[in-house]
């Protein structure tokens, strides 16, 4: 009898606690202590280039979800960290973010370096990083950085699959310019190129320096033969080279760049050429208003007036996936949780990319596999692939 | 071989923007003793007022004109700078000052002209002037070697055959005393300052549709140029015109020996090096220190 009676208190003590463990599960969805949640990104604003476009189009994107009523009532507060392109202070902007801030997260940043200098950081005090554009190696390279954008490393890939495929190329070469420690990346890009198409590259030069004369460059490859050229030139360097590639009357090549080509400016600062020029983009074409995919992304920059470039693209991205994660967390809302809901998340299907995004559980991240093909047409950039470039597999 | 001719003739546009640029150097320094880290800088930022007014639709011709006075007006702020603060500080403290003025110059000038977007760089003289071993050597390629040559003539006629080189060797060489009989020692070095910025800013409009065109990429060509002014010891303006002739054209060479290519930025100084200690080679240990 005795017995009976202590298995009827433990069925009640066990009924009682079920019923609390569903009463969280009735109340599903994130929670915040204060109503808030931080967030932080590292940005470089000042210094040689200015990334600041895509933390602020983050922002916009936090801001106009803030308005929305937040992620089940919790407001984003987030904090830009300006890294100036210098180690010391990228490194010290992210112990503020994680100790000072209490961030549970970074999200949206581009930097020159901040992968680089702080992914070790990230580690040790288990913080994960999704930047809006990762800019160097080092934020395709981390188990605690997963970047929304495919990187240069596979668009130059990508880029050269589209020449393979669509433009019949049959002797690529590649002209990269190396800063820092990017050698090796841009050689695994290519040789991955080639296990993908099985061809062979026809030259390889990793000689190139930033701001130096091109046109022996230009002579080479068409001495070469070469019928495209894949190349990782940034904006003033694109123009350079196909001014260098006109005034030496070289034709018959397919100029394949990245995604740093894919501006308004490179367009209209070569209008006046006629060689072929292609670039691969990181998201949907932003020059193509009328997109579907581009629609929510349109609606957030045009809301909080910020410019409708790529970078914002990437910033607003990187605000999406991260809200989307976080909607999924049960509970509160904090380093350890924001983390762990990432490291085991689901795939996101994502409209601005042909590709799922995910952070996962994975040594290094490079989620992103998907490229489309944009081609100058007399100062304009125009369609070439209206569907995704997405790379099969290795 | 072919391909090392080649190469070596795709290398004179660069060189002869070196040599252009270097010569302005020593002229500069050689009349009013400052090793001027600033001078392609002052060019460029002639040169993004002419691209700036020509993007805002007005005709080639005034922009250029409105460039060069931009030139001028940069030069000559510079050598207020220098004049009123700097003149009796010695050679290195002088060079340090348009170090750190370059700098400020660079970042004010990329946050104006949209950092690393490029602009349409009009051609002031576009096309090609003949085809030499595969390379066409463009009118604006050689325009600037021709400029460097006329400069560098003008120049050495200025300070050798005119009572006004004269004026300007003594308040180069000793300011002081140059005042002290007469010379007008301020109005002098600002013509100096202005002049060179009208040259610089002139010869930037041509070299800068070739290159990368942003503010830093341009600015900084006065580093291969003061690498030239270093061939001719800041003396010698033929020197210093063949020396950036020849930076550009082993640039151009080594772009394609495999190996070398990688170290091609470096491989000017080497030659710098090998040319300083050829001309110290007769100096004793005491005398070179």
């Amino acid at each position: 009898m005795k017995n009976v009676r202590k298995l009827m208190l433990a069925a009640g003590s066990i009924g009682i606690l079920a019923l609390a463990l569903s009463g969280q599960a009735l109340a599903a969805g994130p929670t915040c202590a204060g109503g808030t949640i931080k967030v932080g990104a590292v940005s470089t604003v000042t210094g040689p280039i200015d990334f600041s476009e895509v933390p602020k189009a983050t922002q916009a994107a936090f801001d106009q979800i803030n308005a929305a009523g937040g992620v089940n009532g919790c407001k984003i507060d987030y904090t830009i960290s300006d890294d100036k392109a210098d180690p010391q202070v990228a490194a010290q902007a992210a112990r503020d973010l994680i100790d000072n801030k209490e961030v549970v997260a970074i999200v949206g940043g581009a930097s020159l370096l901040e992968c680089a200098v702080n992914g070790p950081t990230y580690k040790r005090k288990n913080v994960l990083d999704i930047p809006g554009v990762g800019v160097d190696a080092a934020c395709f390279n981390s188990p605690n950085i997963a970047p929304v954008n495919a990187g240069p490393f596979t668009m130059t890939t990508a880029v050269s699959y589209f020449g393979a495929r669509s433009l019949n190329v049959k002797k690529l070469c590649a002209v990269i310019g190396i800063i820092g420690g990017t050698d090796e990346a841009y050689k695994t890009a290519l040789s991955n190129w080639e296990k993908i198409t099985g061809q062979k590259l026809h030259m390889i030069d990793l000689s190139m320096t930033p701001g130096g004369d091109l046109t022996p460059y230009v002579i080479k490859v068409r001495d070469a033969g070469c019928d495209a050229v894949v190349t990782n030139h940034i904006e003033p360097g694109v123009v350079q080279w196909i001014k260098t590639a006109d005034a030496q009357k070289v034709t018959g090549i397919s100029w394949l760049f990245l995604s740093p080509a894919y501006t308004e400016q490179v367009a209209k600062a070569l209008a006046d050429t006629n060689q072929p020029v292609y670039a691969s983009v990181e998201w949907e074409p932003f020059t193509e208003p009328n997109s579907e995919a581009n629609k929510g992304w349109l609606a957030s920059m045009n809301a909080a007036k910020r410019p409708l470039t790529a970078f914002s693209q990437g910033g607003y991205l990187a605000a999406q996936v991260f809200v989307e994660v976080l909607k999924k967390i049960d509970g509160p809302v904090t380093r350890g949780t924001v983390t762990s809901a990432l490291l085991t998340m689901q795939p996101i299907g994502v409209a601005l990319n042909g590709s799922a995004w995910v952070f996962g559980s994975g040594a290094t991240h490079s989620p992103m596999q998907a490229t489309k093909v944009v081609k100058l047409d007399h100062g304009t950039w125009k369609i070439a692939t209206p569907s995704w470039v997405v790379l099969p597999p290795l | 071989m072919n391909g090392l001719l080649t190469s070596a003739v795709a290398g004179l546009t660069a060189g002869g923007a070196y040599g252009l640029l270097g010569v302005c150097a020593v002229f500069t320094y050689r009349l009013v003793a400052v090793v001027n880290f600033t001078s392609a800088a002052i060019g460029t930022a002639g040169t993004f007022v002419l691209v700036v007014l020509n993007e805002a639709g007005i005709p080639l011709f005034p922009a250029v004109l409105c460039g060069l006075v931009a030139g001028v007006i940069a030069g000559v702020a510079i050598g207020l700078v220098m004049t009123k603060w700097f003149a009796e500080s010695n050679a290195s403290t002088k060079a340090a000052v348009t170090v750190a003025l370059l700098v400020g110059i660079v970042a004010i000038g990329l946050r104006l002209t949209g950092g690393q977007h490029p602009h349409h760089f009009p051609d002031l003289f576009s096309g090609s002037a003949m085809r030499l071993a595969g390379v066409e050597l463009t009118i604006s390629s050689l325009l600037t070697i021709g400029l460097g040559v006329a400069f560098t003539i003008l120049a050495d006629v200025l300070l050798s055959r005119t009572r006004m080189g004269l004026h300007l060797r003594a308040l180069s060489e000793r300011p002081m005393a140059a005042e002290l009989i007469g010379v007008p020692v301020q109005f002098l070095s600002i013509l100096v300052w202005g002049i060179t910025g009208a040259v610089t800013a002139f010869s930037l409009m041509i070299i800068a549709p070739q290159r990368s065109p942003d503010f830093m990429s341009l600015s900084l060509l006065v580093v291969p140029a003061l690498a030239a002014a270093l061939i001719g010891l800041f003396r010698s303006f033929w020197m210093t015109l063949i020396g950036g002739i020849l930076i550009g054209v082993v640039e151009g060479m080594t772009s394609v020996i495999g190996g070398l290519n990688q170290y091609r930025g470096a491989v000017p100084f080497l030659i710098i090096l090998a040319v300083m200690l050829w001309l110290q080679r007769g100096a004793r240990w005491d005398e070179a220190r």
